[in-house]
């Protein structure tokens, strides 16, 4: 069939049908016929929701999970697909080519040909529902240790984020009075990428080119990685402060033998977590948003692409940044583990990743969105942890 | 009294934050008549649609969470008529259209769209971008949306709002034609009153004793006092973020400085766009006729005025600038200092509760624990004590 070809509005609701009950057919190679009663029909999603519905059958034909409820389940779960809104301001629901034109409204499109950013709308979507429905996992706290030494972690919020749920879980959490303020540092350009990855798990962010050009364009650092400031936030006096860069002595100046190794997020799970964290903040009051999305960082699979990094145009910007943070820290005279040398960026070319302006590849975020949606283990297994 | 739902979904630029004013500050008033306008806030609706269609709005979606089903719940449960309005709802999809009438329940729900011609709307959408930090210049934003693919943000977002049979067939199509109302705009000099009229004829408003007062409008912004704000949003999109730019450049720039200049040239279409622009009117207006709705007005409001004179907005000089920007700079200064004041008075509280605080905890006990501590603090020996007590006390915990 061509794609100009109009065809009876009854055959867009059977291939719906088709698609509901599992099939694969593109659009355009459709030929079946209309099997559904007309005065039961419900309103045609868009071309993106149903083009999102035919690649997950494909996945789940791919993965061939048969079971006992396997009708049920793929039909809830088509349904689900089907109703599920486009997130954010794009384009609205995209009529099919071919289909019976009104004349009005967005130009009819081969569905075959939807962007993966237009699908990732509506991934995100039903992913944000699963993990509001799944709810946060509960947070470990041990037996409070009062007399141990008190502490307040700034800086590299992943490194950060990960040692406080850890001391957390063994009775020891953060502040009190006469804190030691451990500053955690890194090559700024890490710092930086592990701020917006550490963002997409929390209260969602600009993209990672923007949110880099936000920062670069202020010439300012985000809070949480300029050191300096975060420490003189917290009110740290030099003999009450650490400062260190060499990640290995951390346990020691937080009070432990050793921390849980961090997990950094690849690029196409932090941008999978910008989109679902956009969602789940119009499905649950903000005050639990970021437990539901901590819930997602500990149960997202794996994918093995690496983490976004800092493009070599932005290298100078965060050189010089870098050198201004570790004058003033030098000034400011605070106890140093490790050396403040390893504040400055390290070149582009030592790491691999994803570090054009948009950092990320949408391919790779459809594909670990659409492996979420078909595979529901990280909903269903118990949370993981990876100890060092 | 029969349960009726006087759904009003658009469009942008037709007059709505006065209706939805006047709507909120006389709720009590038309509660006293069985016309329940449900909303515990001005935006109410404005969240409810948020919710209903998953839309992110810079950080404000977060106060949406829940708010269309409790807006539809307490409609349901009213028992006379219920008044939803706001504009976005004209860019629900079908799905969302199915879902917001299933909620109603079974009422008798009545369709409202308030419509004005395209002649006047393209030059308020492209000025309600620039106040939504868009930088597009005049030319690009015509340029977009005549482009029939319709493939950017704005482009899909200005016909999802403005494309009127589109629209209707989208919200209308379930129900019979003389449940669908349209309320076209007077077209301009009309007497000031006569869109007012419509509406509260379209709302069965008439006869209430409703205070009328304008408090909430969305006002325009004259051609130089427009081109300024882009170029503002030029310098400034990408490093203010959407919180800061809403009070900064949009309430106190725009809505509170600039659009005081109201000698300022108004802002139009080129011939060539507007012949483009009454084309497509046209055409829409025989399809419109066609389809029998209820019109309040008369759909040849919708031809729009005549082409006038027409200012380009991209091609203002520094000199017409500079009057507006000097008043940007004196608003925002004004503002700063505002901000001062209460980073001021913040501070002088913080002191107050840390002195609080300090007295709190001059207990004789802890000063001295404090005070063995603090003296331990003070010298290297000392720390290595306090640090192995510290390690022991660990290693047995």
């Amino acid at each position: 069939m061509t794609a100009s070809a109009t065809r009876p509005a009854g055959s867009v609701h059977g291939w719906v049908a088709h698609l509901r009950a599992g099939g694969t057919t593109p659009w355009l190679a459709w030929t079946g016929p209309d099997d559904t009663d007309a005065t039961t029909r419900r309103a045609l999603p868009g071309a993106q929701q149903l083009e999102l519905l035919r690649r997950i059958n494909l996945a789940r034909e791919s993965s061939a999970r048969p079971g006992g409820d396997h009708d049920r389940e793929r039909s809830r779960l088509a349904d689900r697909v089907l109703a599920a809104p486009a997130a954010g301001r794009g384009k609205a629901d995209l009529p099919l080519v071919g289909a019976a034109p009104t004349g009005f409204g967005a130009q009819p499109v081969d569905p075959a040909t939807v962007s993966a950013h237009e699908l990732l709308r509506v991934a995100s979507t039903l992913l944000a529902d699963d993990l509001v429905a799944l709810g946060a996992d509960p947070v470990r706290r041990g037996v409070p240790r009062p007399w141990r030494r008190r502490f307040r972690l700034v800086g590299d919020p992943l490194v950060v984020a990960s040692a406080r749920e850890h001391l957390l879980g063994r009775g020891r959490p953060e502040g009190g009075p006469r804190a030691f303020v451990v500053a955690v540092g890194g090559p700024l350009d890490d710092l930086l990428a592990h701020t917006w990855t550490q963002r997409c798990f929390e209260h969602g962010s600009r993209p990672w080119g923007d949110w880099l050009r936000f920062w670069r364009e202020r010439d300012q650092l985000p809070a949480r990685v300029d050191l300096d400031d975060s420490v003189r936030r917290w009110g740290g006096r030099r003999p009450l402060v650490r400062v260190v860069t060499d990640l290995d002595q951390l346990p020691a100046h937080l009070g432990v033998r050793r921390l849980p190794e961090v997990r950094v997020p690849g690029a196409d799970q932090a941008e999978l977590a910008r989109r679902i964290s956009a969602v789940v903040g119009i499905r649950v009051p903000v005050a639990e948003r970021p437990a539901l999305m901590r819930t997602l960082q500990r149960r997202m699979p794996d994918s093995g692409v690496a983490p976004v990094v800092v493009p070599a145009a932005e290298h100078a910007w965060v050189a010089s940044s870098a050198a201004r943070m570790t004058r003033r820290l030098t000034r400011a005279g605070y106890p140093v583990v490790g050396d403040l040398a390893d504040l400055a960026p390290r070149a582009a070319a030592d790491r691999p990743g994803p570090s054009g302006p948009a950092g990320v590849d949408g391919r790779q975020v459809l594909d670990l969105a659409i492996r979420m949606i078909v595979d529901p283990g990280w909903r269903t297994s118990r949370e993981r942890s990876v100890e060092r | 009294m029969s349960r009726r739902v006087l759904l009003h979904v658009g469009c942008p630029k037709t007059g709505t934050s006065y209706l939805q004013d006047v709507l909120f500050r006389n709720q009590p008033v038309l509660r006293e008549h069985d016309i329940l306008y449900p909303a515990d806030r001005f935006d109410a609706h404005f969240l409810a649609a948020l919710d209903l269609m998953t839309l992110p709005w810079g950080g404000i979606e977060t106060e949406a969470v829940g708010a269309w089903d409790r807006l539809a719940a307490e409609v349901r449960e009213w028992h006379g008529t219920s008044i939803i309005s706001h504009e976005i709802f004209a860019r629900a999809t079908p799905t969302q259209v199915e879902r917001a009438l299933a909620s109603l329940g079974d009422a008798e729900v009545h369709l409202v769209l308030s419509v004005r011609d395209l002649v006047r709307q393209v030059p308020a959408e492209w000025q309600e971008n620039v106040k939504h930090r868009s930088h597009i210049t005049y030319a690009k934003f015509l340029r977009t949306i005549r482009d029939p693919d319709r493939d950017s943000r704005i482009g899909s977002w200005f016909w999802a709002v403005q494309e009127i049979p589109d629209i209707l067939e989208r919200w209308g199509s379930s129900l019979p034609p003389e449940r669908v109302h349209l309320v076209t705009l007077p077209p301009p000099g009309a007497d000031r009153g006569e869109l007012w009229r419509r509406f509260s004829r379209t709302f069965g408003l008439d006869g209430l004793p409703l205070d009328l007062t304008a408090e909430r409008e969305n006002p325009s912004l004259g051609v130089p006092e427009t081109s300024l704000l882009r170029t503002i949003n030029e310098r400034v999109t990408s490093i203010i973020a959407p919180p800061d730019y809403r009070p900064l450049v949009r309430e106190t720039l725009a809505h509170q400085t600039l659009s005081r200049g109201v000698s300022s040239a108004r802002l139009g279409l080129s011939p060539e766009d507007h012949a483009w622009a009454r084309g497509l009117s046209e055409r829409w207006i025989a399809v419109l006729a066609e389809r029998g709705y209820d019109v309040v007005g008369s759909l040849d409001d919708l031809l729009g005025p005549d082409a006038g004179t027409f200012a380009n907005p991209d091609a203002v000089t520094a000199d017409e600038l500079l009057p507006p920007a000097l008043d940007a700079i004196s608003a925002l200064l004004v503002e700063g200092a505002r901000l001062r004041a209460v980073e001021e008075r913040l501070h002088g509280e913080l002191r107050e509760a840390r002195e609080d605080l300090e007295r709190a905890r001059a207990t004789t006990a802890y000063r001295a624990r404090r005070k063995v501590v603090t003296t331990l603090e003070g010298s290297p020996a000392g720390r290595g004590s306090l640090d192995a007590y510290r390690r022991l006390r660990g290693r047995k915990g």
